[in-house]
C-alpha cells in the first residue's frame, strides 16, 4: 500500500523530533562520561567536549569491578525475566480464560500490591528479608524483583490473551491437544508480543533497581550494576565521569534485549486467525 | 465412521441459564443431521456438548458405543469447522492441517499424503505454503474444511461454517458441503440458523427452540407437516401465513372477519373450537370469483422476476401470497383467493401451537 | 511486636529457601558502613589491610553508604537486631542514633586519660538516655574539618580577599564577558547558593547563629531541645549580603547549585569557590587550574571572620554489636585513631587529624592547603550534635531560597525560617498519648477479622469445591499470586499497624499501638487537602503525566506502525529514555533546566528568541519541569505496550473502514483505539499508580522539593516527614491514605473501562 507522500513526510518529521529529544539527554550522560574532572554540568550544548578523554571507561575496567557487577546483574535479571515470563504468562492466562472463584479479587488485589509507596515498604521489607536469611543472596533479591514485576506482567498478559479467540484453542483441543498443549502450541506464540513486553519489563525492573538491592546486598562482590554505580555517588563529591560512563554502559544490553526481542514485537500475529 | 447418540442431555450454566433441556437423539452412522434453530436456541451448546468443549450437566453424550462425557475433545475421534474458522494464525496452511494429526503422532509421510490428498480435494494444494492472514475468506473457509478432513473422523462438526461468507460463495461452498458427504458418507452434525441450509444439506433437520427439540424429520416431512407453529413458521420463506379463528363445522373461520375457509382431508374431522389456520404463501392460489374464499385487497407487491409477492392485510395482520412472476398485481388490486387442496395446516390456539390432525 | 510480625510471615511466607553468605572463614568479621569520598575509600582500603595483618583473626568488611541511605540502611538494620558493627561519618546523626537508642556508649574502650591527646570536639558525648546527668561517649572521631573554606583560581587571582569588600571587588573584576555576546563567561564567585548549610560563614560573620547561644565549642548543647535563632538582624543582613552578590553585585550565576559552582569552577570559568575540605584535593590535581585554598574573608562590615561549621568524622559502635566483634571493632577504631595512621592521614589526605601530638607536625607549615585549612578550622564552629539541626537546615532552606528567588524580601524571610524550624522541632518531639481506642483496637480488629471469615466462609466453601472441578486454572494462577503476596503481605501488615502507632524520634524502638491520631492529622493537615495543597498537586501530576505518556506513545506507535523507512532504528532511538537509568538521566535534565547553562533556555533563547525560563528557581515552572522529565522517562514504555497492541488489530477492519470512506483519523478514533484498549488499560492504570508514587523524579530533579518545598506531591512529602523528621506513625498513616486513594480510583476506572473482562466475554 502506498501512502501519500505528505503523510510520510509527517511520520519522519514527527519521529525525527521526538528521536532528538529522546536522545538529547542520554547524548549529555556520554558527554559527562567523556569529561575530565567529574564535571557534571557544562557551560555549552557540545555533546563531545573539546577535552574529551576515555578516561572513566578505562578506569571501569581496570580499577572498578565492573565486571562483576555486570555478570551478577546479568544473573539476577536472566532469572527474574525467566520466571517472570513463566508465571505471568500463565497466570495471565487463567485469568483470561477460567471463571474461578475469586478470580476478579484477586485481579484487584495484584493490582493494590502496587499502589503503597516503596520507601514506606523497605523497613519491614528488611525486616522480611533479614528474618528470612536472604540477605546477601540473589535468590532474595530475584524473589522481590519478580513480586514486583509480576502485577505489570500478569495483567499485561491478561490483556493479550484476552484479545486472542477462544475458538482456537478449542480447535485445538479437538484436533488432540490438552488444555495445557493447546496453551503450549496455539496460546503462547500468538501472544508473542505480550511475552516480549513482560520479559523486557521483568527485565527492567531487576536490571535498574537499587534501593532494595541496597538493603539485601552488603558484600561488594554481590552487587548488582546499579548498586555498584550508585557508589560512584557520594555527597557532593560524586565521580560523575564513572558515574555517567558505568550508565550508558548498563543501558547497552537493555539495548541489545530490545533489538532481539523487538522482532517479536511488531510481527503481528494474530492478524487473519479468525473473523469475528 | 460413527453413530451418535444422545440421551437426555441437558446444560445448566453458573449464571443458572439453562441452555440444553434434556436432549434425546439417535444420529445413525452416516447421517447428515442438521440442528436448525435461533440464535439462543441451544443448538450450538449441544453441538460443544458434541464435541467435548462444553461440559454436560446431565445426560449421555455416545459416539458410536461409547459413553464420551467425559473424554477429552481431543480424543473423541470428531473434527469441528468453526464459525470463524479458527485457522492458528502462525503456521502455514499446510501445518494448519497437518496440526492435528501431528498431535496424534500420525507418521510424517502418512501426514504429507493426507494433507496432499485433502488440499487436491478442495483445491488449495497452491496455498500450501501461505498463512491465514495472505488467504481471502473463501480460501480460509477450505483450509478449516480441509483441516478437519485429513483428520478421517467418525464425525464432522460444523458450527455455522458459511455465515460469514458472502451469499454467492456460500452457495458455492454448500454444494461442495454436499458432494463432500456425499463422498465421505461420514455422519456430519450440522449447527445452523439459516432454514435453507438445514433444507438443503441435511439427511434429517432437528429443529430447536429453548433448549428443546421442537421436531426431528426429513427436511420435505418437516415443511409439509410441522409439528407445531413454531416449526411452521421457521421453515419456508416467506414465512406462513396465520389467522387466528374457530373450527366450525367443516370450516374455520377466521377471527374478525367473514372468511370461511373450507376444510379438507384430515382436518375434516376436528371438533369445533378455537385453533390458528396456516397457510403457506405459495398455497394461495388466485382463484375466480365464485370459487374465492376471500377477496383481498393489496398492500405491497415485491416482484423478483420469476415471482410476485403480494402482501395483504387481513384482521389486522400483514399475510403474503406468492404469485407467478407474470402476475401483475399493483397495491389497490382486489385479489381473490384460493387454498390449494392439502395447504390448510391448523394448531392448537394455545401457548405451544401444536399441530392439529 | 516486629520480631512476632517477623516471625508469622516467616510461617505464610511460602518461600523458605535461603542460605546464608558466612562460611568458610573463621576470623570475627566486622562491618564498617562509612560515607567516604573516593580519595578516602582508598584510604581506608590500605588501612584496613594493615590492621588485618597485625590483627590476623579479624577481617574487616567496608561498605560505602551515601549518607541518606546509611542513615535510614542503619535504622532500619538496628532496629532488627542486625547491622554493621561499625557506622562511620559525621557527628550530624550522632544524636538521632543515640535518641532512637541504636548505638552505644564507647566509654569503657577508651578510658578518660587517654581523652586528654584527643583534639576538643574529636570526641562526641551526649547525655545518657536513662540519666540525663551521665555523659555516654557516641563517637570517636578519626578526623577533623568538613569546613568550607575560599578556593581560588591563581591563574586569575594572584591573592585571596581578606574582607567581603575586597571580596566583591575581586569578584567583580573576575566576572567577565570575554567575547562580548551579552553572557557572562565567567564569574567572580560561585558556591552552591541553594543549600543554607553553605551560607553559614556568612551568617557568623554578620554575628550570628542558628541556635540560641549557650552552647560553647567543646561542650554539646545543655538543653536537650535548643531553640531556632534564625529570625535575627545577623541573618537578615547575612541574607541581604548573599543575595545583592547575585543581584546588585552580579558576580554569581543565577539558581547556582553545587554541581554547577563546582563544573564551573573546575573549568576556570569562575575564578573562587565557596566548598569544602572534601572538595579541595580535586581542584588542587585539575590541570586546567592553579587552585589554592584561603581562609574565608572578613566580615567588613562587622569586622568578624566568616566562621564555617565544622565537624568531626568518626566511629559508632551498633547497639546490638557485642562480644569479640564488639572488641574487635573497637580495636580497629583503636587503629584508625592511633598517632601514626594519623599521620598517614595527614600525609595522605591532608586532612585534619585528631590528636593533639600530630597538629605539631612540620607538614602543618609546608603544606599551604594544610596550614589554611587549620586555620579555617580553627575560626570555625563546631556543628551542635543535635538532632533539631536537621530542623534547622528544614526550616531555612524555604525561606532562604525565597530569598534568592526574589519572593520574600529578607526580613520576610528570617521570620519565615524561625517559624518552620520551630515548627518542625515541635513536629519531631511531638509525643502521641494512647487514646482509649488503643485499648480496645485490637480486640476490634480480630473480631473484625473474624467477623470477615465468618462473612466470607461460604465463599470459602465455594473456593473449595471450585478448586476441586477447576484445578488447572488454580494451578495456573497460584504460582505468580503467591510470590507477589509473599513479599507484600507483611510490609502492608507491617504499614498498618505503625499507622496506628506513635513510632517517632523519640519512640523508635518501644513504640506503641496509640489509636487514630495519625490519621486525624493526616486528614486535618491543611497542607495536605487544600487548594494548592499536596494532593491536588499530585493528582495533577499524574493525570497530565499519564495522559501525555499515553497520547505520545500512541501517536509514535501509530506513526511506527505505518509503512516507514528506518523502522527498526527509530523505534530502538527511541526507547533510549527508558533503557538509560533515570538516576543519571533525571539529573541530566536537571543540568537541562539550568536558568543560564541549561539546554532549553538555550534553546528557547537562540532558536525561539524567547526569554530564559527560571525553571529550578520558581515554584510552578520547577513543578513543570519535574512533570516534562518525567513524560521523557515514561513514553517508550507506553509505546512499546501500544506497538505491541497494534500488532492485533486485524488489518480488514481498516479495509473495511476505507471502504466506508473514514479518514485517517477516524480509522484511529473508531478502529486503533477501541482495540487498544485491552492493553493499554492496564498499562495506564498501573503508569498511574507508579505515577502517582514517583519519589525519584521530583527528588532528583527539584533536588528534594525545592524551591520552598512547592514541587511536593504525596510520596515525597511522606518520604520527607518520614526521613527528615522522623515520623513513622504518621508516613505509615498518610501513605494508607494514599493506598486507600489510589484504589478507590483504580476500582471506579476498572469499573467503568471492565478490564476484567474479557472482550469474547
Amino acid at each position: 500500500m502506498k501512502e501519500p507522500i505528505r503523510i510520510t513526510l509527517l511520520r519522519h518529521a514527527v519521529l525525527l523530533v521526538f528521536v532528538a529529544v529522546a536522545i538529547y539527554p542520554v547524548l549529555n550522560v556520554v558527554s559527562i562520561s567523556l569529561r575530565p574532572g567529574d564535571r557534571l554540568r557544562s557551560t555549552d550544548l557540545a555533546v563531545i567536549p573539546t577535552d574529551w578523554t576515555l578516561a572513566s571507561y578505562v578506569k571501569l575496567f581496570t580499577e572498578q569491578p565492573f565486571l562483576r557487577w555486570l555478570g551478577n546483574s546479568l544473573v539476577v535479571s536472566a532469572g527474574v525475566t525467566l520466571t517472570g515470563v513463566t508465571l505471568a504468562s500463565t497466570a495471565g492466562y487463567a485469568f483470561s480464560r477460567f471463571h474461578f472463584v475469586g478470580r476478579k479479587a484477586t485481579m484487584l488485589a495484584i493490582l493494590t500490591t502496587q499502589m503503597f509507596p516503596a520507601t514506606m515498604l523497605l523497613l519491614p521489607l528488611y525486616v522480611l528479608i533479614a528474618a528470612l536469611g536472604l540477605i546477601d543472596t540473589w535468590l532474595g533479591l530475584m524473589v522481590f524483583y519478580t513480586a514486583t514485576a509480576l502485577p505489570f506482567c500478569v495483567w499485561q498478559m491478561k490483556g493479550f490473551y484476552d484479545t486472542i479467540s477462544p475458538s482456537l484453542e478449542e480447535a485445538a483441543r479437538i484436533d488432540g491437544c490438552s488444555r495445557f498443549q493447546a496453551f503450549w502450541h496455539v496460546v503462547l506464540p500468538l501472544a508473542t508480543p505480550g511475552l516480549v513486553i513482560t520479559a523486557l519489563f521483568s527485565f527492567m525492573t531487576a536490571w535498574s533497581e537499587y534501593i532494595v538491592a541496597a538493603q539485601v546486598m552488603q558484600d561488594e562482590r554481590m552487587f548488582t550494576l546499579p548498586l555498584g554505580i550508585k557508589g560512584f555517588q557520594a555527597t557532593l563529591s560524586s565521580q560523575w565521569g564513572l558515574y555517567a560512563a558505568a550508565s550508558i554502559l548498563v543501558s547497552l544490553p537493555v539495548v541489545v534485549v530490545f533489538l532481539a526481542l523487538s522482532r517479536y514485537l511488531v510481527n503481528g500475529l494474530t492478524v487473519g486467525s479468525v473473523k469475528e | 465412521m460413527a453413530s451418535v447418540s444422545l440421551r437426555n442431555l441437558h446444560k445448566r450454566y453458573d449464571s443458572g441459564f439453562h441452555a440444553v433441556r434434556g436432549i434425546s437423539l439417535e444420529i445413525p452412522d452416516g447421517e447428515f443431521l442438521v440442528l436448525v434453530g435461533p440464535s439462543g436456541c441451544g443448538k450450538s451448546t449441544t453441538l460443544r456438548m458434541l464435541a467435548g468443549l462444553e461440559e454436560v450437566t446431565e445426560g449421555d453424550v455416545r459416539i458410536g458405543d461409547r459413553v464420551v462425557n467425559d473424554v477429552a475433545p481431543g480424543d473423541r475421534d470428531i473434527a469441528m469447522v468453526f464459525q470463524n474458522y479458527a485457522l492458528y494464525p502462525h503456521l502455514t496452511v499446510r501445518d494448519n492441517m497437518a496440526f492435528g494429526l501431528r498431535m496424534r503422532g500420525t507418521p510424517r509421510p502418512e501426514i504429507d499424503r493426507r494433507v496432499q490428498a485433502a488440499a487436491e480435494s478442495l483445491s488449495i494444494e497452491g496455498l500450501l505454503a501461505r498463512r491465514p492472514r495472505e488467504l481471502s475468506g473463501g480460501q480460509r473457509q477450505r483450509v478449516a474444511l480441509g483441516r478437519a478432513i485429513v483428520r478421517e473422523p467418525a464425525v464432522f462438526l460444523f458450527d455455522e461454517p458459511l455465515s460469514n461468507l458472502d451469499a454467492k460463495l456460500r452457495v458455492q461452498m454448500r454444494a461442495e458441503l454436499a458432494r463432500l458427504h456425499r463422498r465421505l458418507r461420514t455422519t456430519v452434525v450440522y449447527v445452523t440458523h439459516d432454514q435453507v441450509e438445514a433444507m438443503t444439506l441435511g439427511d434429517r433437520i432437528v429443529l430447536m427452540n429453548h433448549g428443546v427439540i421442537q421436531q426431528a424429520d426429513a427436511p420435505l416431512a418437516i415443511y409439509r407437516r410441522p409439528a407445531n407453529r413454531f416449526v411452521a413458521a421457521f421453515i419456508g420463506s416467506p414465512t406462513m401465513n396465520f389467522f387466528p379463528g374457530r373450527i366450525e363445522a367443516g370450516a374455520f373461520a377466521v377471527a374478525g372477519t367473514e372468511v370461511r375457509v373450507p376444510l379438507d382431508g384430515e382436518a375434516t374431522g376436528l371438533p369445533a373450537g378455537p385453533a390458528v389456520l396456516g397457510i403457506r404463501p405459495e398455497d394461495l392460489v388466485l382463484a375466480g370469483e365464485a370459487a374465492a374464499v376471500a377477496t383481498v385487497p393489496v398492500d405491497v407487491v415485491e416482484q423478483t422476476g420469476h415471482e410476485t409477492f403480494a402482501h395483504f392485510m387481513l384482521a389486522g395482520d400483514d399475510h403474503v401470497v406468492r404469485l407467478s412472476g407474470d402476475v401483475g398485481a399493483r397495491p389497490g388490486d382486489r385479489l381473490p383467493l384460493a387454498v390449494r387442496p392439502g395447504g390448510i395446516h391448523l394448531f392448537a390456539a394455545d401457548e405451544a401451537g401444536q399441530r392439529l390432525g | 511486636m516486629a520480631a512476632l510480625l517477623a516471625r508469622a510471615s516467616v510461617l505464610t511466607a511460602l518461600l523458605v529457601v535461603g542460605f546464608g553468605c558466612s562460611g568458610g572463614d573463621s576470623r570475627t568479621t566486622i562491618t564498617i558502613w562509612h560515607q567516604s569520598r573516593p580519595n578516602e575509600r582508598e584510604f581506608l582500603a590500605d588501612e584496613i589491610a594493615r590492621f588485618e595483618n597485625q590483627n590476623p583473626g579479624v577481617r574487616v568488611r567496608p561498605l560505602y553508604k551515601e549518607t541518606e541511605e546509611l542513615r535510614s540502611g542503619f535504622q532500619a538494620a538496628a532496629l532488627t537486631g542486625a547491622g554493621p558493627e561499625l557506622v562511620y561519618g559525621p557527628s550530624d546523626v550522632l544524636d538521632t542514633f543515640h535518641t532512637m537508642g541504636l548505638i552505644q556508649d564507647l566509654g569503657r574502650w577508651l578510658p578518660p586519660d587517654e581523652r586528654a591527646d584527643f583534639v576538643a570536639g574529636s570526641l562526641t558525648s551526649l547525655p545518657a538516655r536513662d540519666d540525663p546527668a551521665r555523659e555516654e561517649l557516641v563517637q570517636i572521631g578519626d578526623r577533623f574539618g568538613n569546613h568550607l573554606a575560599l578556593v581560588y583560581n591563581r591563574r586569575l587571582l594572584p591573592s585571596p580577599p581578606e574582607t567581603t569588600d575586597e571580596l566583591i571587588r575581586l569578584a567583580l573584576e573576575q566576572t567577565v564577558d570575554q567575547d562580548g555576546d551579552g553572557r557572562i563567561d565567567r564569574y567572580g564567585l560561585v558556591w552552591n547558593y541553594t543549600e543554607p548549610f553553605f551560607a553559614i560563614p556568612f551568617i557568623t560573620g554578620f554575628g550570628g547563629w542558628v541556635f540560641q547561644e549557650g552552647e560553647s565549642r567543646s561542650s554539646v548543647p545543655e538543653s536537650r531541645s535548643p531553640k531556632p535563632a534564625l529570625d535575627t538582624p545577623a541573618m537578615r543582613e547575612a541574607l541581604g549580603f548573599i543575595r545583592d552578590l547575585r543581584e546588585v553585585h552580579g558576580v554569581s550565576p543565577a539558581n547556582c547549585d553545587y554541581e554547577l559552582a563546582d563544573s564551573l569552577f573546575k573549568s576556570g570559568r569562575a575564578a573562587m569557590i565557596v566548598n569544602g575540605d572534601w572538595s579541595w584535593s580535586d581542584y588542587l590535581a585539575e590541570p586546567e587550574l592553579d587552585a589554592a585554598v584561603a581562609v574565608l574573608p572578613v566580615v567588613s562590615s562587622t569586622g568578624q571572620p566568616m566562621r564555617p561549621m565544622i565537624a568531626p568524622k568518626g566511629y559508632s559502635l551498633n547497639v546490638n554489636a557485642a562480644g569479640p566483634a564488639a572488641d574487635a571493632a573497637m580495636a580497629f577504631v583503636r587503629h584508625m585513631t592511633a598517632a601514626d595512621t594519623q599521620r598517614r592521614l595527614v600525609e595522605r589526605l591532608r586532612m585534619l587529624p585528631v590528636r593533639r601530638s600530630i597538629q605539631a607536625d612540620p607538614l602543618f607549615q609546608s603544606d599551604p592547603t594544610l596550614a589554611a585549612s587549620q586555620r579555617q578550622l580553627e575560626n570555625g564552629r563546631l556543628m551542635p550534635v543535635v538532632t533539631e539541626l536537621r530542623a534547622i537546615w528544614d526550616g531555612m532552606r524555604p525561606g532562604y531560597q525565597a530569598v534568592l528567588g526574589g519572593s520574600l524580601t529578607p526580613a520576610a524571610a528570617a521570620g519565615r525560617m524561625q517559624a518552620d524550624a520551630e515548627g518542625f522541632i515541635a513536629t519531631m518531639h511531638r509525643r502521641i498519648e494512647p487514646s482509649p481506642a488503643a485499648t480496645w483496637l485490637p480486640a476490634v480488629a480480630g473480631l473484625g477479622l473474624l467477623g470477615l471469615l465468618v462473612w466470607q466462609l461460604p465463599a470459602c466453601a465455594r473456593l473449595l469445591a471450585d478448586l476441586r472441578a477447576n484445578p488447572t486454572a488454580y494451578l495456573f494462577a497460584f504460582p505468580a499470586v503467591a510470590m507477589i503476596f509473599a513479599v507484600i503481605v507483611f510490609p502492608f501488615v507491617w504499614n498498618i499497624v505503625l499507622s496506628l502507632s506513635d513510632m517517632s524520634l523519640t519512640r523508635f524502638r518501644d513504640w506503641r499501638i496509640v489509636g487514630f491520631q495519625n490519621y486525624a492529622e493526616v486528614l486535618t493537615d491543611p497542607r495536605l487537602w487544600g487548594l494548592s495543597g499536596v494532593f491536588l498537586k499530585t493528582i495533577l501530576w499524574t493525570v497530565v503525566n499519564v495522559t501525555l505518556h499515553v497520547a505520545i506513545g500512541v501517536m509514535l506507535a501509530v506513526t511506527l506502525n505505518g509503512p516507514v523507512r528506518g523502522k527498526s532504528i527509530y523505534r530502538l532511538l527511541l526507547i533510549i529514555p527508558w533503557a538509560v537509568p533515570a538516576y543519571i538521566t533525571a539529573l541530566t535534565w536537571r543540568g537541562m533546566f539550568d536558568y543560564e547553562y541549561g539546554a532549553i533556555n538555550l534553546v528557547l533563547g537562540r532558536w525561539l528568541g524567547l526569554a530564559p525560563v527560571n525553571w529550578l528557581g520558581e515554584p510552578l515552572r520547577a513543578f513543570e519541569a519535574c512533570v516534562i522529565t518525567n513524560v521523557w522517562l515514561g513514553f517508550p514504555f507506553m509505546m512499546v505496550i501500544a506497538l505491541g497492541g497494534l500488532q492485533g488489530i486485524p488489518q480488514e477492519l481498516y479495509e473495511a473502514a476505507r471502504i466506508d470512506r473514514a479518514g485517517r483519523w477516524q480509522q484511529f478514533w473508531h478502529i486503533t483505539l477501541p482495540l487498544l484498549k485491552p492493553v493499554l488499560l492496564p498499562a495506564a492504570t498501573l503508569g498511574a499508580i507508579w505515577t502517582f508514587n514517583n519519589l525519584n523524579v521530583i527528588w532528583l530533579v527539584s533536588n528534594g522539593g525545592e524551591p520552598q518545598d512547592s514541587t511536593h506531591i504525596l510520596v515525597s512529602y511522606v518520604y520527607k516527614s518520614v526521613f527528615n523528621l522522623y515520623r513513622y506513625g504518621y508516613g505509615a498513616a498518610l501513605s494508607m491514605v494514599m493506598f486507600l486513594i489510589l484504589l478507590g480510583a483504580s476500582l471506579a476506572l476498572l469499573r467503568r473501562g471492565k478490564a476484567t473482562e474479557n472482550v469474547y466475554g
